[in-house]
């Protein structure tokens, strides 16, 4: 196996050593991550583009300046973006027919131009939930994406593609937006690492919205150290302009990486419980308890007002992104994507007080959450009800309910993000099981320190493990 | 809300709002309605009082360069 490929196999950070040594070069690592796509993307289906010649040109470049260069840290890098951020020459698809006919994005997305200034190369755009409105990736534009670990389940979504993409091994970041979800479903049932971090955080110009009230975007990656450096490098506050996100706090940055060492001694850490048990099938609550043990976290605690939280993240979702695209539901609701279109068409008609009371639930939920935080530092819970379910599957029975399987992937993640808390999802594998499920890290807002603290504290201890697919069923 | 209420509120509202709700759509717009119906319910029991704030604020967008008196500022 070529140095490349083995480099492949591990994280960024590694491979950005490996090309600062000169122990491999940015154009050969970079044409190992095209080749790789190449080969597996016809199973898994995750890129819906492949920019092998502006890849190639910047992993040139790279090479051909790379002592000047040689301080970046994701130096030759490979990595890809859900297809809702801009990138320049692309139009930006967010998963859609109707965007085909936009024009091409004139410049590359906020976050995107960061990681390539951090010595990144941007090798593709990725599948996803057609406006973001899914949790599955059951794209009838693009096809399905299949799941790395079992190529007959799904992905998870609305960022189904930037988990399968990570667990491939095709790259080893992605970006990905999670507005009730998106990153931490696929990264649970895809079985990498992911970041959703506060609402606010992370600039989200120049990607395709969904619902702006409660759209984060975030990465995703099979270590931690390169979630959170990547994190790092995408914080901080934009150009001063009327351009600028309106949903972003502009705050400094505020690194986590140096922090990663500290671990959880000493954290207050609890479990939820209520409504996060209750919608978990075993193999969920298992997963919960192996982290819960190995933090010796033993307190059960409610999170108050959950319920009349995701009712209300329920009801803004619908009715923004019933809203955003009403123009195109009136023209042409015929070119939507049918999984998802009803639930557009019927958000576009909710009465204005409704989404008005769930702004002010929002908020009373979030002053609940805030003096429970005051007792704990971290609070665990499932990320998703079950593990990854079979392509086409309809519905989720728990504790013998029957739910609609598509909008239920995202009961766990949904209350969450109403408020957005930052949350790392990490992968478990618990015993006797083929495949994994992910646990929600959560902390207090702007405290992803301390969620990622604990993060690297389970990678350390093994008891998390952002494996890779087996390679060999994605090349046959 | 009960199923019919559900029907004439959507049917009405889409009509004063030009959606057009082919057959084939209505069937899922109305199940999907009633899911929010459900959500409101939701939201709607929770007790707050006047001063509960919505959870958006707006942000008032400055001009880049502000010309004040004899210069910019």
């Amino acid at each position: 196996m070529s140095v490349a490929n083995e480099l492949l196999l591990g994280d960024a950070v590694a491979m950005a050593q490996a090309v600062r040594s000169g122990g491999c070069s940015a154009t050969e690592l970079v044409s190992a991550s095209l080749h790789h796509i190449g080969r597996s993307d016809a199973q898994v289906n995750a890129f819906t583009a492949v920019l092998t010649t502006r890849a190639l040109a910047r992993a040139a470049q790279i090479d051909h300046q790379r002592d000047s260069m040689a301080t970046l840290p994701l130096l030759g890098v490979p990595f890809a973006v859900k297809n809702l951020f801009d990138v320049a020459g692309l139009a930006t698809l967010a998963g859609s027919k109707i965007e085909r006919e936009a024009p091409p994005a004139r410049a590359d997305a906020l976050l995107v131009q960061r990681l390539e200034a951090a010595g990144a190369v941007l090798v593709g755009a990725l599948n996803m939930d057609e406006y973001a409105y899914g949790f599955t990736t059951e794209n009838s534009h693009e096809g399905a994406c299949h799941n790395p670990h079992d190529l007959t389940r799904i992905a998870g979504g609305s960022s189904g593609g930037s988990g399968a993409a990570v667990a491939a091994g095709q790259v080893p970041i992605t970006l990905g937006s999670d507005t009730n979800g998106s990153i931490r479903v696929p990264a649970s049932l895809c079985g990498v690492l992911g970041l959703k971090p506060t609402f606010g955080r992370l600039p989200r110009s120049g990607s395709y919205p969904f619902v702006s009230s409660l759209d984060h975007l975030g990465p995703l990656a099979r270590s931690v150290r390169d979630l959170a450096l990547s994190y790092d490098l995408m914080q901080g506050p934009e150009a001063w302009g009327p351009q600028r996100d309106p949903g972003c706090a502009q705050r400094a940055v505020e690194a986590v990486t140096p922090l990663l060492g500290r671990g959880a001694t000493g954290l207050r850490i609890g479990v939820l419980g209520g409504h996060f048990q209750a919608n978990a099938q075993p193999q969920a609550l298992a997963a919960l308890s192996q982290v819960a043990r190995a933090l010796d976290a033993h307190e059960q605690v409610e999170l108050p007002l959950v319920e009349a939280g995701r009712a209300a993240a329920f009801l803004i979702t619908n009715a923004e992104g019933g809203a955003l695209h009403l123009d195109d539901l009136r023209r042409r609701a015929g070119d939507f994507e049918p999984l998802s279109r009803d639930r557009f068409l019927a958000g576009a008609l909710l009465p204005a007080a409704w989404v008005a009371r769930a702004q002010r639930v929002r908020h009373a939920y979030a002053q609940a959450a805030a003096r429970l935080f005051e007792r704990f530092d971290v609070l665990l819970a499932p990320a998703t009800p079950t593990a990854a379910t079979p392509i086409g599957c309809e519905w989720l029975d728990i504790g013998g309910q029957r739910h609609p399987l598509r909008p239920h992937m995202g009961v766990l993640t949904q209350p969450i993000s109403c408020i957005g808390l930052p949350v790392v999802a990490v992968p478990v594998w618990a015993p006797g099981h083929h495949l994994p499920l992910g646990v929600q890290v959560i902390a207090a807002p702007w405290r992803e320190d301390l969620a990622l603290r604990v993060a690297a504290e389970l990678e350390t201890r093994g008891v998390i493990d952002a494996r890779l697919a087996p390679q060999e069923p994605l090349f046959s | 809300m009960t199923p019919d209420q559900i029907e004439a509120y959507v049917d009405a509202t889409a009509s004063a709002l030009d959606l057009h709700l082919a057959p084939a759509h209505r069937v899922g717009v109305l199940r999907y309605f009633a899911l929010a119906a459900q959500f409101a319910e939701v939201v709607h029991a929770v007790h707050l009082d006047a001063t509960t704030e919505p959870s958006m604020a707006f942000v008032p967008v400055a001009p880049v360069r502000h010309t004040d008196g004899g210069g910019l500022s």
